[in-house]
């Protein structure tokens, strides 16, 4: 099963082992990351999920569909060129040990 | 702590930089242990929620985060913990709840499906209520309706009341032209809203409140009728418009609709007020907003936690469960208490307090899980972004009339149900 990395910005981190298919978003809140909020339960509708992507697996990612794009306009942290919503985000094994930033704000 | 000022590059919906904070109230997963009984409140009435519910619910929490509540007939869910694990976990927690009020003023609509079935619901109303569209089309249309009710509150002068001749006819007609009733009137909106709504509530079984939510709910099915032969030939922004071409059936777009009516219309009307009302008697905050366009998103979302205008909502276990420490039966129906979780010491400091500048948590006005509210975003628009800033800016010296005292009432709904206004005209 891919591990998933998630960072935080006091330089802590906490490894999460999900099966594939399982979204960055599902696995943070599963296992209490911190920052991670998930309000809509993955629907791309409230933009409590954003994470920035380490740039290494930007090119594995799926491109952004309609709904993240408009939604990722409304995150509270900036925007990047790395910013995606983590519950549009599905595991695989090309992904594994792909690490993410949690940004400090998130609500 | 965050010392960003970005405001997000293109959202219509910017907030001020808020301040980093994790949300981890103690985890509350329900478990299989033995629970205690949840305490019977017999003390709770019905008249003394509708006056102050907080009072009450502070009581509660302090006694335990679930009680049994004779006069509700519900079991009562009031910390911040146990709402939002009910509200993430859908395989012990049931929409789809028996007897159901709303089912019978409204129908089977999406907010009582579990998923899969929910999903399809909610997908077949497509783009109209997302943020894309609504900075594409509904903000110019919201911010002209805006203008017509704020004129017509102008006209009416001094002693007018914000809720019914400002506030309730704006969100009318903005939720009017959202569904695609371009056969009613805001009026006709108004009247179906509070009808199915009070059936919705009829928990008396009255049958005169029956009567005139039949009647509008069959009112809504004509209107529904009418219009998806005209928008399948006239496609707009609407609802409808895009429910004429969907292989949706009928029973089920009308239900969606009725729900929608009810919530998509007292909601925004009752954080208007609510949020307008909490300024003026908050006259630094008042100050604030008002020298600083980007406080009024602010505070929108600390009225909304502040109080929640859905302040219950039910949901019935599917097995028999433990959640934070009391056990619950299978088919336990529960009221998740919106207006008590959001105000829970555990997660937010000095909760009874209006603050638009504390620390930013996620309250759960919205609800969450699968059945977040649809229409946050528009809610946000219309209120937040459009009328706040322009109800400040055009009445001069806004007041609360001291001869004629403001009255905010309800518990599974609530909001201002009077609300006298002075300004300099």
């Amino acid at each position: 099963m891919p591990t998933i990395i998630f960072s935080q910005s006091d330089q802590s981190a906490t490894e999460i082992e999900v099966s594939e298919g399982t979204t960055l978003m599902r696995a943070a809140v599963s296992n209490g990351v911190a920052g991670i909020v998930g309000e809509c339960g993955g629907q791309a509708m409230c933009a409590t999920c954003h994470v920035y992507v380490d740039p290494e697996f930007s090119a594995e990612l799926d491109e952004i569909g309609e709904d993240e794009e408009e939604m990722l306009d409304c995150t509270t942290a900036a925007r990047t060129e790395y910013s995606r919503l983590g519950c549009q985000v599905k595991m695989s094994a090309k992904l594994a040990r792909i690490r993410v930033s949690v940004p400090n704000e998130q609500v | 702590m965050s010392t960003s000022t970005d405001a997000p590059a293109s959202c219509p919906f910017s907030g001020a930089a808020a301040e980093a904070s994790s949300i981890s109230p103690a985890k509350a997963r329900p478990s299989s242990e033995t629970g205690a009984e949840a305490p019977s409140a017999d003390w709770v009435t019905i008249a003394d929620l509708h006056d102050d519910p907080f009072p009450i619910y502070q009581k509660l929490r302090a006694q335990a985060p679930i009680h049994w509540v004779p006069a509700v007939n519900r079991y009562m869910v009031t910390s911040y913990a146990a709402a939002h694990e009910i509200e993430q976990n859908e395989a012990d927690f049931t929409a789809n709840e028996r007897e159901s009020l709303m089912k019978r003023s409204m129908g089977h609509s999406m907010l009582r499906k579990d998923n899969p079935e929910h999903q399809i619901d909610r997908d077949s109303y497509g783009k109209t209520l997302r943020p894309a569209t609504i900075k594409n089309h509904w903000n110019e249309i919201f911010a002209a309706n805006n203008d017509k009710y704020l004129n017509e509150l102008q006209a009416k002068g001094p002693g007018a009341d914000f809720v019914w001749d400002y506030a309730a006819p704006y969100t009318a007609e903005n939720l009017r032209l959202i569904c695609g009733f371009h056969n009613a009137s805001q009026q006709d909106m108004q009247r179906w809203s509070q009808s199915m709504i009070d059936g919705t509530g009829n928990y008396a079984d009255d049958p005169a409140i029956w009567a005139k939510s039949a009647e509008s709910s069959a009112e809504v099915d004509a209107a529904i009728a009418e219009m998806l032969p005209y928008l399948a030939k006239n496609p707009d922004h609407s609802l409808l418009s895009g429910l004429a071409s969907m292989p949706i059936p009928l029973e089920a777009i009308r239900a969606n609709l009725k729900m929608t009516i009810g919530g998509g219309l007292n909601e925004p009307r009752d954080v208007l007020a609510t949020t307008v009302w909490a300024l003026l008697n908050h006259p630094d905050q008042r100050h604030a907003v008002q020298n600083d366009d980007a406080l009024y998103s602010k505070a929108f979302e600390e009225s909304v936690r502040w109080v929640a205008p859905i302040g219950m909502y039910p949901r019935e276990t599917t097995r028999d469960l433990v959640l934070e420490g009391i056990a619950l039966p299978q088919g336990a129906r529960l009221g998740v208490v919106l207006g008590a979780a959001n105000r829970d010491p555990q997660v937010f400091d000095d909760p009874e307090s209006f603050n638009i500048f504390r620390p930013k948590k996620a309250h759960l006005a919205f609800g969450g899980g699968v059945h977040f509210c649809a229409g946050t975003w528009i809610a946000r628009a219309q209120v937040a972004q459009i009328a706040l800033p322009t109800v400040f800016r055009r009445l001069p010296n806004l007041r609360l009339d001291p001869a004629n005292a403001s009255v905010d009432a309800g518990w599974v709904f609530r909001g201002m149900t009077k609300m006298p206004v002075l300004w300099d005209s």
